[in-house]
C-alpha cells in the first residue's frame, strides 16, 4: 500500500512545484524529472517476449540539488519504476574549506569506480550498460553504496589534474547469497535467515586515481585506475575484489562535432564459499575473470551521434569462457536535449560452455529508447 | 661517497628563485567565463592582472564543458568574473571543482539592467533565461558597467592599487563611448535599420546601435528554425526590407542561405566574443561587429582589428 501512496504523493507535490522556475530559489532546489520509457525487441529465446515488440515503461528518476551553504552541496536522485520507488542516490559534498583543499562526500552514491559506473543511465549513448560491468561490479543495476569518500587533487605542473580518492563503503553490494549444501552440517540447513550471518555488515573501500590532460582548447584524455575490495560472506570470510583501468579521449573535430573514444579493462578477484561438509567448515573457489569493452561515438552536429561497440569478458563461473557482444547506436535530440531518440542494436555471442556440442545461439537485441526531462537537468550526454 | 654543502643547494634554490619573475607572483589572476569580461578586466587591472577565459570567442556559450583543467586554472586564481543571468551555470560547476577557498567570484550582471526580463517562463516558450537576456556585454555601455564592478572588486582585492583600477574603469568608460559612437557613424549608412537575428543574442548590441530586430531564425531561443517560420521571415524580408541576418559563427548556414536567396538579404556571421582576453580586445569586437553590420569594408592595407 505505502509503496503505491508514496510515489503518488510525490508525483502530486511535484506537479504542484510545477509553475516555479526551473532554477533553484532561495528555498527550492533544482528539480528535474527525466523519463526513459522504450521499445524493445529480442530474439532470445530465453526471454517470454522473445520476437515480439514490446514497451516498457522505463525508469522515471527525479533529481533534486541544490547548495546547502558556502562550502557544501547536496543531491538527491529517486527512481520510480515498475518494482517500485526507491533512492538512487541522496548524498552531501563538502566542496571547500576543508584543510589541505579534501573533498568529502557523504550517503548513498554511485561509487567512483572506472568511467562508466559513476554515470546514470541518460547520460550513456546505448541502451544497456555493458555486460562486464553487470557480470563484475557489484550491486544489481550499479554500484552504489552508502559510505563516505574523501578526494584530493594531487598538484602537476601546467594544467593537467591528477585526483585521488579513496572510500569506506557499507558494503551491503558485495554479498552473494550462497545456495544451500546438500550436507546436513550446513548452517544454512541449521537456519536459513540466519546461517551465513547475512545482516552483518563489513565495510568495504574502493580507491581511485584519475588524470586529466588537455589537448588543444577543447579536446582531452582522462586515464585512470580503480580498485574495490569488500566481503561477499561474513560467514566464511570469502571476499570480492574487483580491478579497472579505464581510458576516455574526447577530440573535437569542428566547432560542434567531436568524437569520444572509452574503454575499460576490469580484473575481477573473488572468492566464492561453499560449505566443506567432511571439515565442517566454510571452504571457498577462487575465480579471476578478464574482461573489458570499448565504444566510440561521433557527434556530428549538437543533436545527431551515431557509434560502434564491443566488448569481451570471460563468465565469472569456473569454466571462465569468454562471451562477446558487437552494437551499433545513433542518437537524435529534439529541440536542444529536452527530448532524446536513442536507437540501440546489439549482437551478443555468449561462448559454449565445456563439453557442449555446439555454441550458443546469438542473440539480437534493437531498443529505442525515449529520453524527455522536465527542469534544469537535461538529456545530456557527457 | 660525496655529499653535497648546503651552501650549495641554497645557493641554487636562490638561483632557481631568481628565475622567477617578481611581478608575476604579484599579480592578481582572473578567470573570466567569456573573453569580453577577461578583456575588460585587462583593461582595469593593466599590469597588475592576469588573466584567462574559460570559453573560445566561436564557442556557444550556453554549452561549455567543464574540464578538470579548467578547475585546475580556477584553483589558482583570486577572482572569477560570472556572466550571470543564468548564461553559464557551468560555471559552478568549474568553481566547486577548483576547491579554491580564497577564490572571489563576481556576478558581472550585478549591475546591469537586463533586457527582455519575462514575466513567465516555461520550456513552451523555449531556452528563456528567467532573469532576462544575458548576452548583455555587446552593449559598450553595459561593458563600462562591468568595468566599474571589476575596478571595485580588484580594489577589495588589492587595496594598494585601488585608485589605479577606479582610474582606468574611468578611462574604460571614455573609449566604450567612443566606440559606440564610431559604431553609431558607421551604422548610420544602412538604407533600413530592420536586421534578423539567428538567436536572440544581439538584443544588446542592437539597443546600444539604434537597429531593430524584426525577427530571429529561431523559431524560439535554442529551437532550429522550421520551414513554417522561415517562410514567415521571407514574407517579413520582404515586406519590412531587411537587408541581413546577423548570426554567430557556430550556427547552421542553411537558414541564412535560404533567407539570402529567397530576399537577397546579407549574412552577416561573427563571434559573439572577442578574440583574446588582452586589453582593448573587448571594444575592438564591438566597433568590428558594427563595422560588418554597416557592410563597410576595412581601408586598404588595414586589418582588421578583430577576426571575426
Amino acid at each position: 500500500m505505502c509503496r503505491r501512496v508514496l510515489p503518488t504523493a510525490i508525483l502530486v507535490l511535484l506537479a504542484a512545484l510545477g509553475p516555479v522556475p526551473s532554477r533553484a530559489g532561495p528555498v527550492n532546489p533544482d528539480i528535474s524529472i527525466l523519463g526513459q520509457p522504450c521499445m524493445r525487441w529480442t530474439n532470445d529465446t530465453f526471454d517470454a517476449s522473445a520476437k515480439r515488440v514490446t514497451f516498457d515503461q522505463g525508469e522515471v528518476e527525479m533529481v533534486f540539488d541544490a547548495y546547502l551553504n558556502p562550502y557544501a552541496k547536496g543531491y538527491f536522485v529517486t527512481s520510480l519504476a515498475a518494482d517500485g520507488f526507491s533512492l538512487e542516490e541522496g548524498y552531501f559534498t563538502l566542496l571547500r574549506g576543508l584543510p589541505g583543499n579534501l573533498q568529502v562526500k557523504g550517503g548513498k552514491y554511485r561509487v567512483g569506480f572506472g568511467k562508466l559506473n559513476p554515470m546514470h543511465p541518460h547520460t550513456v549513448p546505448f541502451a544497456d550498460r555493458p555486460r562486464v560491468l553487470a557480470a563484475y561490479l557489484p550491486g544489481e543495476e550499479s554500484f552504489d553504496e552508502t559510505g563516505v569518500s574523501v578526494s584530493e587533487r594531487i598538484p602537476l605542473p601546467g594544467t593537467s589534474s591528477l585526483t585521488a580518492s579513496g572510500g569506506w563503503l557499507q558494503g551491503d553490494t558485495f554479498r552473494i547469497p550462497r545456495g544451500p549444501s546438500s550436507a546436513t552440517n550446513d548452517p544454512l540447513l541449521a537456519n536459513a535467515e540466519t546461517g551465513d550471518r547475512p545482516s552483518e555488515a563489513r565495510p568495504a573501500f574502493v580507491g581511485n586515481l584519475s588524470g586529466f590532460g588537455q589537448i588543444g582548447d577543447r579536446s582531452g584524455y582522462e586515464l585512470s585506475l580503480s580498485a574495490a575490495g569488500g566481503t561477499n560472506n561474513v560467514a566464511a570470510g570469502t571476499r570480492t575484489y574487483v580491478y579497472d583501468a579505464a581510458a576516455k579521449l574526447k577530440l573535437w573535430t569542428a566547432p560542434n562535432s567531436y568524437l569520444l573514444v572509452q574503454a575499460e579493462v576490469l580484473e575481477l578477484d573473488r572468492q566464492n564459499a561453499e560449505w566443506d561438509s567432511a571439515a565442517v567448515r566454510y571452504a571457498s573457489t577462487t575465480v579471476r575473470p578478464v574482461g573489458g569493452y570499448a565504444y566510440a561515438d561521433y557527434n556530428f552536429s549538437p543533436r545527431y551521434d551515431a557509434g560502434l561497440s564491443y566488448e569481451r569478458y570471460q563468465q565469472p563461473t569456473a569454466d571462465q569462457i569468454w562471451d562477446q557482444a558487437f552494437g551499433a547506436f545513433v542518437g537524435l535530440s529534439l529541440m536542444e536535449e529536452t527530448t532524446s531518440f536513442r536507437l540501440d542494436w546489439s549482437h551478443f555471442m555468449p561462448d559454449a560452455p565445456p563439453g557442449a556440442a555446439e555454441r550458443p545461439k546469438a542473440v539480437d537485441t534493437v531498443t529505442l529508447r525515449v529520453i524527455f526531462s522536465m527542469g534544469p537537468h537535461k538529456a545530456h550526454q557527457f | 661517497m660525496s655529499t653535497t654543502s648546503p651552501s650549495v643547494v641554497l645557493a641554487a634554490g636562490l638561483a632557481l628563485l631568481a628565475l622567477v619573475p617578481g611581478d608575476a607572483a604579484a599579480r592578481i589572476r582572473v578567470v573570466a567565463s567569456i573573453t569580453d569580461l577577461a578583456s575588460i578586466a585587462s583593461s582595469v587591472g593593466g599590469d597588475q592582472v592576469e588573466a584567462f577565459a574559460i570559453a573560445r570567442p566561436n564557442t556557444d556559450v550556453h554549452r561549455v564543458e567543464v574540464l578538470p583543467s579548467y578547475m585546475v586554472r580556477v584553483a589558482r586564481a583570486d577572482l572569477y568574473l560570472e556572466v550571470g543571468l543564468g548564461l553559464d551555470p557551468w560555471a559552478d560547476g568549474i568553481i566547486d571543482g577548483s576547491r579554491n577557498v580564497k577564490l572571489q567570484v563576481l556576478d558581472c550582471s550585478r549591475d546591469i539592467t537586463p533586457l527582455e526580463k519575462p514575466t513567465q517562463v516555461n520550456a513552451s516558450m523555449g531556452d528563456v533565461h528567467p532573469f532576462g537576456n544575458p548576452h548583455y556585454w555587446l552593449d559598450p555601455r553595459n561593458g563600462a558597467i562591468v568595468a566599474q564592478e571589476i575596478a571595485a572588486e580588484l580594489g577589495r582585492l588589492d587595496p594598494a592599487h585601488a585608485g589605479a583600477y577606479a582610474a582606468r574603469a574611468e578611462t574604460f568608460a571614455k573609449e566604450a563611448a567612443a566606440c559606440r559612437a564610431r559604431g553609431q557613424q558607421m551604422l548610420a549608412s544602412l538604407p533600413a535599420r530592420a536586421l534578423f537575428t539567428y538567436h536572440s543574442s544581439w538584443v544588446y548590441f542592437s539597443h546600444a546601435f539604434g537597429l531593430d530586430i524584426v525577427g530571429t531564425a529561431e523559431p524560439f531561443p535554442g529551437i532550429p528554425p522550421t520551414a513554417k517560420h522561415l517562410a514567415e521571415l521571407v514574407r517579413i524580408a520582404k515586406e519590412r526590407k531587411v537587408p541581413l541576418l546577423l548570426q554567430e559563427t557556430y550556427f547552421s548556414d542553411d537558414a541564412g542561405k535560404f533567407l539570402a536567396r529567397q530576399t537577397g538579404l546579407r549574412m552577416v556571421k561573427v563571434a559573439p566574443s572577442c578574440q583574446s582576453p588582452q586589453a582593448g580586445s573587448y571594444l575592438a569586437h564591438i566597433e568590428e561587429v558594427a563595422r560588418l553590420v554597416s557592410g563597410a569594408s576595412v581601408a586598404p592595407g588595414a586589418e582588421p582589428r578583430v577576426k571575426p
